[in-house]
């Protein structure tokens, strides 16, 4: 006679919802372990060497808000921040409306579209710094563009030597690389139903109206994450301007006028000694870097904010 | 559809590989310069053997150290040396290779490997890998008027017991070059080149304008006078030829120096608003007014760029400043030396030109300024011992004058600039006597930076926003305030 022995079920070392959460951690520990290391430890190091003297090479020396103090009375942050801000104003939106506008045309599903969807995105794989020189030779006084527009009959501006045209040349320069905001744009697009347009065709909405009341609000969500994206990054604008200043005398102060001297270029200058006395100066730079963190930051939650009146998700949900 | 298909990649490849061919043809091409130099090495006290050495290619010596004024090299040292610089240019890539190839057939044990860096990236990525405590190079060329400070900082290694010990002495090089590596009485940076300014004209140029292409300016009203004959405006009011332009690739410091106006007196003051001071920045703007004004020149001087379309080269300046090695820039890209383009001199449609000494003030007696670089040893290098023994190589007499007769720039090493083959140099008598009236600048530990004070201000002047008189006056009390803190 066969006798089944029941054995008791062991009761499992952990409950399954804990072990869910444990493999989760541990499978995201190394991104957790890498941005404490090197995103969150440097940026609280730097937070303490912004109340300090600190050379890089010697031991930081504390000097309290002496650093903030400083910048309350300097002339050139001011400056730097008012170039930087330009930026921010003008850039942003020329991009986000021309980028919207070519992801629009790449999705009307013409013949040549993924041509034209890698001609745009081409420039965001060449080299940076291959593509400003290419660019600074584009909008010399006598480069490509002022020759074509001499066939208009238009005398172009210096566009790097002449302080009033230095930024806006910088903003068309810019304009070469949204090829990856068109790419996110059009993924925008693509995610939106066609019922949605059926249903509006049905109620008589044409084309602007069909772009106004279906289009923009399904699109508000990529729009908001590629507003909070541009503005942080107008806010850090650093290489094409620190290669175009060249290494002329006024170099340190922005070229022409200072008119490209950004808030991260000076801060860059002043950490290296550049500008200021002289000496390596990583404490003044530091407190640089955490006003502009605090500025980015309030700016991002405004906008957090805000996104709640104009961003809507398909679910309904308002952002 | 796939034949349509192919034959689109194929033509566009092909496109490509021919716009590939004519990029690379309407470059200039860099020619490798590849000469034989002459290595004398003392095998045996007595007896001098000639070896011939060949950049780029390894040469087996066995040198011995024997009785010398220069550095007692040891070649007993090795070591795997990682050099920065920043010479980029075919010129001087080929000048600093050679020396490479000279150090190392007598430092048979030392391997040199050298790494181009930009400009002024060189020195901000060696102080980051000094603070991270490694991926510094083992040599770096410093710049010699901000040496002191960064040896200060702690940048750089003192280097005194080493030249104390191997006969590395301040005798051997110019006084006021070997000061500038001095931080507390140590040196820093054995000195390399210098970089006195001098002033080229275009002979055609002069020929064209009437004027004799072998008596170059002097003084400063003779300069005007000179330019008056040699600007050209267009029948529309723009420029098409500048005559001379001061602060064109030359700070307005030179002029300073040469109208007896020194921004630090003896007992150490500022003294920015001297009468020679303010009129000396008047004499430039009159300049910058003359060609009208500073957005018309920056407007020409935007439709240049660097060797061989910078504004001299390209004719569109008569009379220039730079360093004399600019000398070995115009050697190598021999540019056309004519606006009309059909002058020709000695059978050759190239530029002709001349090296004098800056013009100065009639009041005033000439004067120069020279900065220049050396070779350092940042703080934490691996190879430390066999750097030493490169820097000792490369800044002896033989090594400066290889590099000095590459690329005309003057040596620091005084055998080196007595050296046959840079005295034989047409025109090298103007580098000495540029070198007589020049100095080596000033240190001020509490404000090394003092002259951001000028710097930020001068294009206010040019544009008119501010008055000479009246900037200085500023720049003054700036500096005055910052030493004040």
């Amino acid at each position: 006679m066969a006798t089944n022995v029941i054995s008791p079920r062991r009761k499992p070392f952990l409950r399954p919802s804990v072990k869910e959460g444990l493999t989760g951690w541990l499978f995201a520990s190394p991104w957790i372990f890498g941005f404490l290391l090197f995103t969150v430890g440097p940026m609280v190091y730097s937070l303490y060497t912004s109340f300090t003297d600190y050379n890089i090479i010697r031991p930081p020396q504390w000097a309290g808000l002496e650093n903030y103090q400083e910048l309350a009375t300097d002339p050139l942050f001011f400056k730097s921040l008012q170039n930087t801000v330009w930026m921010v104003i003008v850039k942003t939106p020329l991009v986000m409306v021309a980028a919207i506008a070519l992801a629009m045309l790449l999705n009307l599903n013409v013949p040549g579209g993924k041509f034209f969807r890698t001609i745009f995105y081409l420039p965001n794989v060449l080299s940076g710094i291959a593509a400003i020189f290419l660019w600074k030779w584009i909008l010399s006084s006598n480069g490509l563009l002022n020759e074509a527009l001499d066939w208009f009959g238009i005398d172009g501006p210096s566009w790097f030597v002449d302080p009033d045209w230095t930024k806006p040349g910088l903003v068309l320069m810019g304009m070469w690389w949204i090829g990856g905001n068109v790419l996110i744009y059009l993924a925008g697009l693509k995610n939106i139903p066609n019922e949605l347009y059926d249903a509006a065709a049905i109620d008589g909405a044409v084309g602007w109206t069909k772009l106004r009341y279906v289009t923009l609000p399904l699109l508000s969500p990529t729009i908001f994450f590629e507003v909070v994206t541009s503005i942080i990054g107008a806010f850090q604008i650093f290489t094409t301007a620190y290669i175009l200043v060249g290494n002329e005398a006024n170099a340190v102060f922005g070229g022409p006028g200072m008119s490209m001297l950004f808030y991260v270029l000076y801060l860059y200058n002043r950490a290296f000694g550049r500008i200021g006395s002289g000496r390596y100066d990583m404490g003044y730079a530091s407190a640089l870097a955490w006003v502009l963190f605090l500025i980015i930051l309030v700016i991002t939650l405004l906008q957090l904010w805000l996104a709640r009146r104009w961003v809507y998700y398909e679910s309904g949900e308002r952002g | 559809m796939k034949n349509t298909f192919r034959k689109f990649w194929g033509v566009f490849a092909l496109l490509t590989i021919a716009s590939m061919i004519i990029a690379s043809c309407a470059t200039p091409t860099p020619e490798i310069i590849r000469e034989t130099v002459e290595v004398i090495t003392t095998v045996e006290v007595e007896r001098e053997v000639i070896q011939t050495v060949e950049v780029e290619v390894e040469v087996e010596v066995t040198p011995m150290p024997g009785p010398q004024v220069g550095p007692v090299l040891n070649p007993d040292v090795s070591g795997e040396v990682e050099l920065w610089h920043f010479w980029a240019s075919p010129v001087r890539r080929n000048a600093i290779q050679r020396v490479i190839g000279i150090c190392e057939a007598k430092l048979p044990n030392i391997n040199v490997t050298d790494v181009v860096k930009p400009f002024g990236d060189i020195w901000t990525a060696n102080i980051a890998a000094v603070a991270a405590g490694s991926g510094m190079p083992d040599v770096i060329v410093s710049d010699r008027p901000t040496l002191p400070r960064d040896a200060e900082e702690g940048i750089y290694m003192s280097l005194q017991e080493w030249a104390d010990r191997d006969n590395v002495t301040r005798d051997q090089y110019y006084d006021w070059a070997w000061d500038q590596t001095l931080f507390e009485g140590e040196t820093y940076g054995i000195p390399q080149e210098t970089d006195v300014r001098v002033l080229f004209y275009n002979k055609q140029h002069f020929i064209e304008a009437g004027l004799d292409p072998e008596a170059p300016p002097e003084t400063w009203d003779q300069l005007e006078e000179y330019a008056d004959a040699l600007d050209i405006v267009s029948e529309d009011g723009t420029l098409t030829r500048v005559g001379f332009m001061p602060i064109w690739n030359a700070g307005p410091d030179f002029w300073f120096y040469n109208n007896d106006a020194y921004h630090v007196d003896d007992e150490g003051n500022f003294q920015l608003t001297s009468d020679n001071a303010v009129e000396t920045v008047e004499w430039i703007k009159s300049w910058v007014d003359r060609y009208g004004g500073w957005q018309e020149l920056q407007d020409f001087r935007g439709k240049f760029s660097s060797p061989p379309n910078d504004l001299f080269m390209g004719n569109g300046v008569s009379m220039f400043t730079d360093i004399f090695g600019y000398n070995s820039q115009l050697t190598f890209y021999g540019p056309r030396g004519d606006t009309n383009r059909d002058m020709v001199l000695d059978g050759e449609p190239r530029m002709e030109w001349g090296v004098a000494l800056l013009p100065h003030d009639e009041d005033a007696e000439p004067g120069n300024w020279s900065g220049g670089f050396s070779f350092s040893i940042p703080t934490g290098a691996d190879q430390a011992e066999a750097a030493w023994e490169f820097i000792k190589c490369a800044q002896s007499a033989e090594g400066q004058a290889s590099w000095a007769r590459d690329t005309q720039a003057q040596p620091t090493n005084i055998e080196a600039a007595s050296d046959p083959g840079l005295q034989g140099l047409p025109q090298w008598r103007v580098v000495d006597d540029a070198l007589a009236t020049s100095f080596g600048g000033w240190f001020i530990p509490e404000y090394p930076n003092w002259s951001e004070q000028l710097n930020q201000r001068w294009e206010a002047v040019w544009t008119g926003d501010l008055e000479p008189a009246e900037m200085l006056a500023e720049a003054q009390a700036a500096i005055e305030a910052q030493l004040g803190q």
